[in-house]
């Protein structure tokens, strides 16, 4: 039979026409559709029931409040606020919204590691038994206490507002060394001021939602600085529209436009690192123009007048030296503030309420220049924010006491006796502790004075967060030993000999002392959201085995078996101080709790307190008012009497009370003629951890381009070094090198390079690494004279054409 | 047809919407970190490329033009507008598959991922760059699989996606009504960016409901929508006082 042409297209029509009539070609559409979309490596997250867990972030010391989703009550998929924390109500940072990348961060160190090649060799770690990583740090403890090196033990906490440090300060103590550091915080220089002005040991607390107006010196209020969340929540309040309550101005201070300063009512843009002249210039009009609390300088302050020291020698008062040296004109050559405006701040301030004179630096973790941090309390001061009425208080960090005092035995004795490495002698002796952790770095890896045998680091890794990288790098190769107890391979644990893996913030139980800036004494129990993934353990609790190790002393100052013991003796001190609540959202107002009014318990005892605080509640209660002074006149000391000791008695009047001190940067002016800032922002992350895959998606293309880094400079600037915007480009300071590539704004000032921090780690993994510079490694730390911390302003710098 | 006749369902007494108060707003991407992880939004390691990123909630740094030290700069975040044009949104409009259509009882412009042919005509149509394409197959590390959310599907590569005003959230919030004996189309629900924002400047909730938050400041004199000479009716609404931040409103972000 032959087919014809007519034929066979019949067929082939009636062939379609009958397939059509079938479901084939749907089911085969529907199939394929199917097949694409279900790939074998396409993730099909597991179903379950989902529950909540409530607890405190402890990823930076803002101590806010969240709420981590589980599925099948052990697959963690969620991190977000808590709505019933009283101060952060619900909100979170970004760092906070992402902190599962760390929990499920596959650059996690899952045992303990223990280096078998040379240091530094991030190949050379192998795995070893908890007993047998324990042993080995034990028989280092145990022989260096026998020999009577009990001092060259060392330990760096970057976890410095929880009974962690206080821990670890107390085994050292116990053991009989004075080397515990915290990393570097504001409240290091803070401390001390506040110690030498009012004789006590305490924070600075702002009274936000007391205030009316807001003249802020550089603090980031809304780019990490202090509580994050918290100030956020302030700044939604200030910018909430409330009938018949003005709103609360806020002024900030800052040579870089940068988002506090854009959100700010008023951007006062000053030369970088003057903030503190700007703030003795409005001083100078507040007493020249008679504007200041003339009732609370006349009978709470020493010093304003002219004065006679403990010699018995005549010296001039700040009225005098304000008077002499900060005019309106010297003020306005230094800070580039035109006259009439320092003046009319001047006159704003003195008009308030309710004024506040607030300054900070970064996400709070750099110490201030001792004299800067005297200027704003000396304005504080002359504006009456001091009195019980005012809108400044003194937070002390510890109020319902600390643990029981340690045993202390012959070798603790000895050990106490020696100083600490590095550490000036003209730290001025007050009850504020001294953190010179710079000094001490500088001192390990010059090896000037005793060598460190064993090191200690604990959720930190200053290798890439502190400021001149490079002194840490080569402090770390000097110590004998290196113990990390890093949860991540992070630039700092790679240069361990031993890595005893903690627990990560959300896996473990641990606490959160007090709020940087705000108003309260807080306290937060952060309890774990999951169960640990891998075979880490709590730092807590193997510092308790390694002191039951040890013996003598040091074993019986560490009568507790569980880190979760002694965070209940901790509740229980709070719980029998019998004040302070435990505060919701709803039923707590934080516009409410004012200074010398105590909140009245609403738990029955420590078990109930200690509950609530494990479900993820706060405790929260108002500092006591500052009524009197515990210094040497049982005044404020404008002219500080506590700093006899640090500077020679035939120093300058000028030196024992606030002045504009700049440290000189290092490098020419003719090769550097730029100067580096860095800049903090909360989407990017500096500290001990790194940036999230979900952070990195927040950064705009002008920050971050492939490998490259961003620095801002002005259009004059760029025309001036034949740079077009985002040209690449050569920084150079005296610290080092890089290339860079530059956009140019209007945010910044002609002659500065405004640069990111929370850039180029080399460590953890391909989402982190390789991206741009580290800020800290370009730029320089300037040492304060008298307290001997770090402080960090601006950079000489150089830019050219790559 | 279901659905895409705006008249037919004219009747619906719930119009879910947002204002963003830019007032408040510091930028800090708290939302958009959210909004990842609720959605299980995929990453790479290199997010730079702005035209390749998979992101719902983006953040735009609006810049007012003026020399130091009169510069001053905002964030702007975009979600879905989520457009109530008549009959269509830009991107419903266009889609010929029907993988992305307005829901018109709660007026969520919904994107159905296993729908998309990957075509992208609503990519182009969008005046708002609120649609993302996947060029890759979404990949985590492995160990970060374990934090993905089954609530909403991952996608695969070739798909469009973009945010859905966590629709997720909203359907649970209607059968828990339904199990209560209350009326699914009563209930309040919040999306994961304005739940976790810091400072309280997102708003969520039924525009329709005249006694709602979101409905009273949509009406605030301080209001403004983008590019509204499109006629496209978002139902994303922005606050702010600046003069210079409103004037962009209109310009292509």
């Amino acid at each position: 039979m032959s087919l014809g042409r007519r034929a066979f297209l019949q067929f082939v029509g009636g062939a379609i026409g009958g397939t059509l009539l079938t479901p084939i070609p749907w089911k085969l559409a529907d199939d394929s559709a199917i097949w694409t979309q279900n790939w074998s490596w396409r993730p099909s997250p597991e179903r379950g029931e989902i529950t909540r867990v409530r607890s405190v972030c402890q990823l930076c010391p803002g101590g806010c409040g969240i709420t981590a989703r589980l599925v099948n009550g052990r697959r963690a998929v969620a991190v977000t606020g808590n709505e019933a924390h009283a101060l952060s109500g619900g909100g979170v940072c970004p760092m906070g919204a992402s902190s599962l990348q760390y929990l499920y961060a596959p650059y996690r160190i899952q045992q303990p590691l223990k280096q078998m090649g040379s240091r530094g060799d991030s190949k050379g770690f192998k795995p070893v038994s908890w007993a047998e990583a324990l042993k080995e740090v034990t028989a280092k403890l145990t022989k260096l206490r026998s020999e009577g090196k009990s001092h060259t033990v060392a330990c760096l906490t970057g976890q410095k507002r929880s009974t962690m440090a206080r821990l670890w300060k107390r085994f050292l103590t116990a053991y009989g060394s004075p080397n515990f550091y915290t990393m570097p915080d504001a409240a290091d220089s803070m401390r001390l001021a506040v110690a030498l002005t009012t004789g006590r040991d305490a924070e600075v607390g702002f009274l936000w939602d007391k205030a009316t107006y807001v003249l802020n010196f550089g603090a980031p209020l809304l780019e990490g600085w202090g509580s994050p969340v918290y100030l956020q929540k302030v700044f939604g309040r200030w910018q909430t529209e409330k009938p018949g309550v003005p709103r609360t101005v806020l002024v900030h201070v800052e040579s870089r436009a940068s988002l506090t300063a854009s959100k700010a009512h008023r951007w006062i843009a000053c030369n970088p690192g003057t903030e503190a002249a700007l703030a003795l210039g409005i001083a100078h009009v507040l007493v020249r123009d008679k504007l200041y609390d003339a009732a609370f300088v006349a009978e709470k302050v020493f010093g304003f007048e002219d004065w006679t020291d403990a010699t018995g020698a005549q010296r001039k008062g700040f009225r005098n030296v304000v008077l002499a040296k900060y005019g309106v004109e010297e003020t306005a050559k230094i800070t580039g503030v035109a006259p009439q405006t320092i003046q009319d701040l001047a006159r704003e301030l003195a008009k308030q309420k309710h004024a506040l004179v607030v300054w900070g630096q970064d996400k709070g973790d750099k110490p201030n220049s001792l004299y800067h941090d005297l200027a704003f309390l000396a304005l504080n001061a002359l504006l009456g924010t001091l009195t019980p009425s005012g809108t400044v208080v003194l937070v002390p960090p510890d109020p319902w006491g600390d643990l029981p005092e340690p045993v202390l035995d012959t070798e603790a004795y000895r050990g106490a006796g020696q100083t600490a490495l590095g550490r000036p002698s003209t730290v001025p002796r007050t009850k504020a502790p001294v953190n010179t952790v710079l000094p001490f770095l500088e001192a390990l890896a010059s090896g000037s004075e005793y060598p460190v045998e064993l090191l200690f680091i604990h959720e930190a890794n200053p290798a890439y967060s502190l400021p001149e990288t490079a002194l840490v790098t080569q402090a770390l190769q000097k110590a004998a030993m290196v113990v990390s107890f890093s949860s991540f391979m992070d630039e700092t644990t790679q240069w361990a000999d031993i890595i005893l893996p903690n627990h990560t913030a959300l896996e473990r139980l641990d606490d959160v002392i007090g709020l940087p800036g705000a108003p309260y004494v807080y306290y937060a129990l952060a309890s774990p959201i999951v169960k640990p993934l891998y075979d880490t353990k709590g730092t807590g609790d193997v510092l308790l085995n390694l002191a039951a190790a040890v013996g003598g002393g040091v074993a019986e100052s560490h009568p507790w078996k569980t880190y979760e013991e002694v965070l209940k003796a901790t509740v229980a001190s709070i719980a029998k101080a019998g004040t302070g609540l435990v505060a919701t959202a709803g039923s707590f107002d934080p516009a409410s709790v004012l200074p010398g009014r105590p909140l009245q318990p609403n738990f029955k005892d420590a078990a109930d307190l200690w509950n609530k605080l494990k479900a993820g509640a706060c405790w929260v209660d108002a500092p006591a008012a500052v009524e009197s002074f515990a210094t040497p006149s049982e005044r404020y000391e404008l002219a500080c009497q506590g700093l006899m000791v640090s500077i020679s008695p035939t120093a300058a009047d000028d030196l024992f009370m606030p002045r504009f001190h700049p440290l000189k940067p290092s490098g020419e002016e003719s090769e550097f003629p730029l100067l580096l800032v860095a800049y903090a922002s909360l989407m990017l992350s500096e500290g001990y951890v790194p940036n999230t895959p979900f952070m990195n998606k927040l950064l705009p293309d002008d920050v971050l381009r492939k490998q490259d880094v961003f620095v801002e400079i002005h259009p004059e600037t760029a025309r001036t070094l034949g740079l077009a915007d985002k040209a690449a480009a050569v920084l150079k300071t005296p610290r080092g090198e890089t290339p860079v590539r530059v956009r140019l704004t209007t945010a910044v000032k002609p002659g500065v390079v405004a640069a990111p921090q929370g850039f180029g780690h080399t460590a953890y993994d391909e989402y982190v690494q390789q991206k741009g510079f580290n800020a800290n490694s370009l730029v320089e730390v300037q040492l304060d004279p008298i307290t001997g911390l770090g402080t960090l302003w601006a950079t000489r710098a150089q830019l050219r054409r790559a | 047809m279901s659905g895409s006749a705006h008249s037919e369902h004219a009747e619906s007494k719930v119009r879910y919407g947002m204002v963003i108060d830019l007032d408040k707003c510091t930028g800090c991407g708290a939302c958009s970190v959210a909004c990842q992880q609720e959605n299980n939004v995929s990453f790479r390691p290199d997010e730079s490329d702005k035209l390749r990123t998979l992101s719902w909630m983006t953040l735009y740094r609006l810049e007012n033009g003026a020399g130091y030290p009169d510069y001053r700069a905002a964030m702007l975040p975009r979600p879905c507008m989520h457009c109530d044009s008549p009959h269509h949104s830009p991107c419903t409009f266009v889609c010929p598959v029907n993988a992305t259509i307005r829901d018109e009882h709660t007026g969520i412009v919904d994107h159905v991922a296993v729908r998309c042919i990957g075509c992208r005509y609503c990519m182009v149509a969008c005046p708002y760059h609120a649609r993302s394409f996947n060029w890759w197959d979404p990949k985590w590390p492995k160990s970060m699989e374990a934090m993905l959310t089954p609530e909403v599907s991952p996608r695969m590569r070739g798909v469009v996606e973009k945010c859905t005003f966590c629709h997720h959230r909203l359907n649970l919030a209607r059968d828990r009504a339904r199990l209560n004996g209350e009326d699914p189309d009563s209930v309040v629900y919040t999306p994961a960016c304005a739940e976790v924002c810091p400072t309280g400047a997102i708003t969520f909730g039924n525009l329709k409901d005249p006694n709602s938050d979101v409905a009273k400041l949509a009406k605030d004199p301080r209001a403004f929508r983008l590019l509204e000479k499109l006629h496209t009716e978002p139902k994303v609404y922005y606050l702010s006082s600046a003069q210079w931040i409103r004037r962009q409103s209109d310009n292509g972000l």
